[in-house]
């Protein structure tokens, strides 16, 4: 795996049109800059262009204006050249049903080329190092919830990515197996080096789980950028109330700038 | 621990009892028509019994129901790949579709008998009238039935494989294709059953060998035996078809659940 480059937002903004012809503004003029291993938190309501975000990040967006680059490329033009290097963790598993658990973690190394002993030995790996060890051989309808998620989880970490991200990832989960999870994945993510980025409707696990927490407002808008290191480790009750006023102030604006 | 395994939903299906009771008293009452033919005024030749059935079966000659098999699959592959071809043309392209679209819509509200007409009109050799006539029977169905599958892929998935960046190719034989069988092997069911009817009209009007052929003979002999010892080669011959089909899909189609 190669070290993670940092990634820079600079002047992003995405408009979409929707099918009556309105221009729907998912991201407006977004500048933002994530070090290289920083594990980030992104939170926001819903609708507030974190997905938005994420599929620009991961290059199946073009964005409207501005760019991301990661290490001077651009996710979108660039396409081929992340290759390996950015892995992704959606919110549904999104196995693919007719591959067994083994072999869906296989899917990233078949699209890199790699033998198919060495695609087997490191996939089994993996599922080793999640518990799936006796469940490799089954097909996703075989499996728990929690378990077709560790499957997704298995399938972004076994290319190495420099760059991880997770799009609520862990909100329809039991909390027990949730916490576990995130766990696990925010651990192996700083194991490995890589930039973690973690989108969540969820505050509590956004303080749980980041250095750093970027609390997006409507279309985007960079509200907060709050550095682990700033806030105090024991009570987050502080830090969970500042970040609730400031979403429920935005979404009042919102709601007078459309009134309006 | 592996779950037990449970009867799949693509199991070949047997014979039930009720349809084993069904064809033996049919074959009784036929039997039976049979012998009573003549009092009841009805002409020997039009009811042959099972005798003259198994006599004729007995005279079928194996180098025409292979002929007949082999332009129905060699037709059906061509189809097959024409279809698919062209639906992935139009799923990558939507401007083209609305093009072609139209004219293969075209294409499969003419019948079949009209084909065949034009395939003689227009084509001198044999094999390869019979081979067109299926081609644009069946590889428009293939068609409409592959493009339909591939806009049924879900976004979730194109958007997952997609997020590891691979080649066209790649999506294509990783994700597309898998995503698509269950509707393909429906859509070859549904054309196998339709080549082996359309092969036999077109055997019957333009050909010298084949079943379709072998029963233009029968009914020149009015030989009604023939006929049905031809036609119970046809109706035996689609059944394995169906059944080697059937196979195949139990065997693809394991991951899903029953």
């Amino acid at each position: 795996m190669s070290v993670a480059p940092p990634i820079e937002v600079s002047h992003l903004s995405k408009t979409f049109r929707t099918t009556s012809g309105h221009q729907v503004v998912a991201i407006a003029d977004l500048d933002l800059r994530i070090d290289s291993r920083e594990v980030v938190a992104i939170v926001g309501q819903t609708g507030c262009g974190k997905s938005t975000f994420f599929d620009l990040m991961i290059g199946l967006e073009r964005p409207t204006t501005g760019k991301i680059t990661i290490g001077g490329k651009t996710p979108y033009d660039d396409f081929e050249h992340f290759r390996g290097q950015i892995a992704t963790v959606f919110q549904q598993d999104r196995l693919l049903p007719w591959r067994s658990a083994i072999d869906n973690v296989c899917l990233p190394l078949e699209l890199l080329g790699l033998s198919e002993k060495e695609r087997h030995d490191r996939a089994l790996e993996w599922l080793v190092r999640f518990g799936l060890e006796a469940a490799a051989y089954r097909y996703p309808h075989e499996l728990s919830g929690g378990m077709r998620q560790r499957v997704a989880i298995a399938r972004s970490f076994v290319v190495q990515p420099s760059i991880l991200l997770a799009d609520e990832a862990f909100g329809h989960l039991d909390e027990v197996t949730a916490t576990e999870l995130r766990e696990t994945f925010v651990a192996l993510a700083r194991e490995l080096g890589s930039t973690a980025i973690l989108i969540t409707h969820q505050l509590e696990e956004a303080i749980a789980v980041g250095d750093r927490i970027l609390v997006f407002g409507q279309s985007a808008r960079l509200l907060h950028d709050v550095r682990a290191e700033h806030w105090p480790t024991a009570d987050h009750a502080l830090l969970r109330e500042a970040i609730q006023v400031t979403l429920q102030t935005n979404v009042a604006d919102a709601r007078l700038a459309r009134s309006a | 621990m592996l779950p037990e395994r449970k009867a799949s939903a693509y199991a070949v299906p047997r014979l039930p009892r009720e349809a084993v009771i069904a064809l033996v008293v049919l074959a009784l009452l036929w039997e039976a028509l049979s012998y009573f033919a003549p009092h009841l005024g009805i002409a020997p030749i039009a009811v042959p019994g099972f005798g003259k059935i198994a006599h004729s079966l007995a005279s079928v000659t194996p180098v025409d129901v292979g002929v007949t098999l082999v332009r129905v699959l060699v037709s059906l592959v061509i189809s097959f790949v024409c279809g698919l071809v062209l639906a992935i043309w139009f799923y990558r392209s939507e401007s083209v579709e609305r093009y072609v679209s139209p004219l293969v819509r075209l294409l499969m509200a003419v019948p079949v008998i009209s084909w065949i007409l034009f395939a003689v009109l227009w084509f001198k050799s044999t094999e390869f009238r019979i081979c067109f006539v299926l081609v644009v029977t069946c590889g428009p169905i293939f068609m409409v039935d592959a493009l339909d599958a591939l806009r049924g892929v879900s976004r979730e998935l194109r958007q997952m494989v997609r997020s590891f960046r691979p080649t066209p190719l790649q999506l294509f034989t990783k994700l597309l294709l898998p995503a698509i069988t269950p509707a393909l092997l429906t859509s070859w069911k549904i054309n196998l059953s339709l080549a082996i009817r359309v092969v036999t009209i077109a055997e019957l009007v333009g050909a010298t060998t084949g079943i379709g052929h072998e029963l233009a003979i029968a009914e020149e002999l009015f030989s009604v035996a023939d006929v049905f010892a031809w036609t119970l080669i046809l109706v035996a011959a689609l059944f394995v078809l169906e059944w080697v089909l059937t196979r195949i899909e139990a065997r693809a189609l394991r991951w899903r659940v029953s």
